[in-house]
């Protein structure tokens, strides 16, 4: 139903003011005109309709997709109901919710499952208010405001191999510019890839590091859409700097800040490369999380079944963060 | 997925000699490296008409390659033949390795040219799978001459786990070198826990705990000596780094001593160190009559694709030709009888006492003592409970559980 909406809605709108009935149709015109509309059978209706005519644009992606993306979900889903590990084939009538269970008595998954709470709120936090002052900062015209860009966008372009490397000789326990610089400022030294309690903190702050500038671009963005007036009549009615930003600009960036979250979240939830590219398959303690535990159970232990129902738990937990932003889109009629 | 990875893998069974044997391993850089070099090169030149395909897959403890050949496994699409550690190792393989005990073992006659643990390890659930190309000794304690000389400790005095404490304690408070360095990594701790049960609670103790009927005491015991070397001696950076920069320390003579599997002789060796000068060791305290006993394999699938040149290479790795060619560059000693002459002093004293050894105990953190599952398990523990903070009670409860 929504689909063939959807469809109709994209033609309506492709074919603008031009009158649809007269418009020659680019694909098999000759025979809808050829045939007497008062004679069409029901299955000509079919075959004409907007629906099957916009076949050929949505319907491959439309299997595609759904082969691929639902299918092997649905078919992960099976593969976690059956006691599939080793070598063995699947059976895959065996069926039981035993590794639901098995997850439920894991002590190690309740660990994981905090720590990437943590990781998934820290940090986008994190990046929401560093972009957003970083967004307004090169928003107020200052001096080499394109260089400055460039170089806070910089390190979103770098494959996570490179950054995480980058970061572990900066946390580099002798060497690193981190205790180095703490060593300058009598704070001592600190293990930061090392210390239970730190480590996940050391994560989340080079991720921020990565990721604030992509925030920042799309505050930017939002910030430059606002009308100069909007300032001016903050300005005329006494507002201060921060006051105007406050109730009058900031206001406006919810929509931004909406989308941004939800990439930084879906982003958090798979931070899977940064860590396996610090500690290979089993984070330090304090900064393991649901994807590094799944990959370990499924590649390292050969349990299949029970790396695919923790693949299905991390599935269902980024839904139930994208559910309510696709929602409030669709409200808006923006889907 | 599965099925097409099949049909494109697996499918010439008995054509025999159809292309070229392709060995998956581990060793890609240094003594590693030169060793699989110098075995490919003399099966080469023993077997011309073989073609070969030896392909390294690097990382620490064999994990990337162990889970790359898992793949190719459950794919159906197996290597001709993989590195791995046979013993307990091979259980997790259950139905997916050929048995090879008629083609290679009795036609080379391997069994009675090596000695029998090392017979019994290569057999696991599907038959005789695995040939063993050499062992690794694992209860070596490594030091730098240079440090324990400033400190003014004797090596030979350290007899106990005590006095091995004594000696850590001198070099702390005698020189700026860190007593004991090491890494943080699982493994390394799982095979510390094995050593120093050994030592300090006697091979029995072991023996029994590695079998499932460990003694509690015993557990907790080793845990709390663990505790006190570690927490008072290790190098503060040792979650950050790995045994090899680690052992870097040592050579330069940064740090005393260190823990290892003689793998680590293999460094000493690379940077032109003099055996008994610049580096040297002694066994780990209370286990001066074992050799800790470690070995690489190569291991037979089933369904191979090349099943005659396996074996052809397979009953080549058993020989005396490639246990010489092979491991007097990796640092390891060969589990036959050899002709030790082109081994070096360090190696050759070792080949003696393995020979010699009261106990050979199997090694917990390299395959032979416990299936994949259970040392999976147990570094689990280790990770979760011991290392760094230090919860002795949770960690014996954990090991306890474990086996």
């Amino acid at each position: 139903m929504k689909l063939r909406q959807l469809v109709a809605r994209i033609r309506n709108r492709g074919d603008g003011s031009a009158g649809e009935a007269e418009k020659p149709r680019t694909d098999g015109g000759a025979t809808a005109t050829a045939t007497d509309p008062r004679a069409r059978t029901r299955f000509q209706q079919f075959r004409d309709s907007e629906f099957i005519q916009s076949a050929p644009f949505w319907l491959p992606p439309f299997l595609l997709m759904g082969f691929f993306v639902y299918g092997a979900i649905g078919w992960n889903f099976w593969i976690s109901l059956t006691d599939y590990s080793g070598f063995g084939s699947i059976d895959y009538f065996d069926l039981s919710l035993e590794n639901y269970r098995e997850m439920l008595n894991d002590p190690q998954i309740w660990d994981v499952t905090q720590n990437t709470f943590v990781l998934i709120i820290l940090f986008t936090l994190a990046c929401l208010v560093l972009g957003l002052l970083l967004a307004i900062l090169l928003d107020r015209k200052i001096r080499f405001g394109r260089g400055f860009r460039t170089i806070y966008l910089l390190p979103f372009s770098l494959s996570f191999i490179v950054t995480a490397q980058f970061w572990r000789w900066m946390y580099n326990f002798e060497d690193g510019i981190v205790n180095q610089t703490f060593g300058f400022l009598g704070l001592g030294q600190h293990s930061w890839l090392g210390d239970p309690g730190l480590v996940l903190f050391s994560v989340i702050f080079a991720l921020v590091w990565q990721f604030s500038g992509y925030t920042m671009v799309i505050y930017l963005a939002a910030l430059q859409a606002i009308p100069t007036d909007q300032y001016e009549a903050a300005r005329a009615d006494g507002a201060g700097t921060f006051k105007m930003y406050w109730r009058v600009i900031i206001p406006q960036l919810k929509p931004a800040m909406v989308s941004a979250s939800v990439v930084l979240v879906l982003f958090a939830l798979k931070a899977f490369d940064f860590l396996y590219a610090i500690w290979g398959w089993r984070p330090r303690r304090g900064a393991d999380i649901l994807a590094t535990k799944m990959v370990r159970e499924s590649f390292q232990r050969q349990e299949w079944a029970y790396g695919a129902s923790i693949a299905l738990f991390l599935f269902i937990l980024s839904l139930a963060i994208i559910t309510p932003y696709l929602y409030q889109q669709y409200r808006r009629g923006n889907l | 997925m599965l099925a097409l990875a099949g049909c494109s893998g697996g499918g010439d069974d008995g054509g025999g000699d159809g292309g070229a044997v392709e060995l998956m391993h581990a060793w890609t850089g240094g003594d590693g490296a030169e060793a699989i070099e110098s075995l490919e090169n003399a099966f080469a030149e023993e077997h011309p008409d073989v073609e070969r395909d030896f392909r390294a897959i690097g990382g620490e403890g064999n994990v990337e390659l162990d889970a790359t050949v898992a793949s190719r496994l459950r794919d159906g699409n197996p290597p001709s033949v993989f590195a791995g550690w046979p013993g307990n190792n091979l259980v997790q393989y259950e139905g997916v390795l050929g048995d090879v005990e008629e083609d290679v073992w009795e036609q080379a006659n391997l069994k009675e040219a090596h000695v029998d643990e090392v017979v019994e390890f290569c057999r696991g659930p599907d038959g005789m799978s695995a040939v063993p190309i050499g062992s690794h000794r694992m209860n070596d304690l490594f030091y730098s001459v240079e440090v324990l000389e400033q400190a003014g400790v004797d090596p030979d005095g350290i007899d106990s786990f005590d006095a091995f404490l004594d000696a850590l304690d001198t070099i702390e408070t005698e020189t700026d070198a860190q007593p004991y360095v090491n890494g943080l990594a699982t493994w390394i701790n799982l095979q510390l826990f094995a050593v120093t049960m050994q030592g300090t609670q006697g091979v029995d103790a072991y023996m029994d705990f590695i079998e499932g009927n460990g003694d509690r005491a015993a557990v907790q015991a080793t845990f709390e000596n663990m505790e006190e070397l570690l927490t008072n001696y290790l190098n503060p950076d040792a979650a950050e780094i790995g045994f090899t920069e680690a052992n870097q320390s040592i050579m330069a003579d940064e740090a005393g001593f260190i823990h290892q599997g003689n793998w680590a002789a293999g460094a000493y060796v690379a940077e032109e160190l003099t055996f008994g000068e610049d580096w040297d060791r002694i066994q780990f305290p209370g286990t001066e009559n074992m050799y800790g006993f470690h070995v690489d394999s190569f291991i037979y699938p089933s369904d191979n694709p090349t099943p005659e040149a396996s074996k052809t290479f397979l009953r080549f790795a058993g020989s005396e030709q490639a246990h010489i060619a092979f491991n007097q560059f990796k640092g390891s000693i060969p589990t036959r009888e050899t002709d030790t002459s082109d081994f070096s002093p360090y190696l050759t004293e070792t080949i003696e006492d393995f020979e010699n050894a009261e106990h050979r105990p199997p090694t917990l953190a390299h395959g032979l003592a416990v299936p994949q599952a259970t040392q999976a398990d147990l570094e689990d523990v280790l990770a979760d409970s011991f290392l760094d903070p230090y919860n002795v009670e949770s960690a014996t409860d954990g090991f306890m559980n474990a086996i």
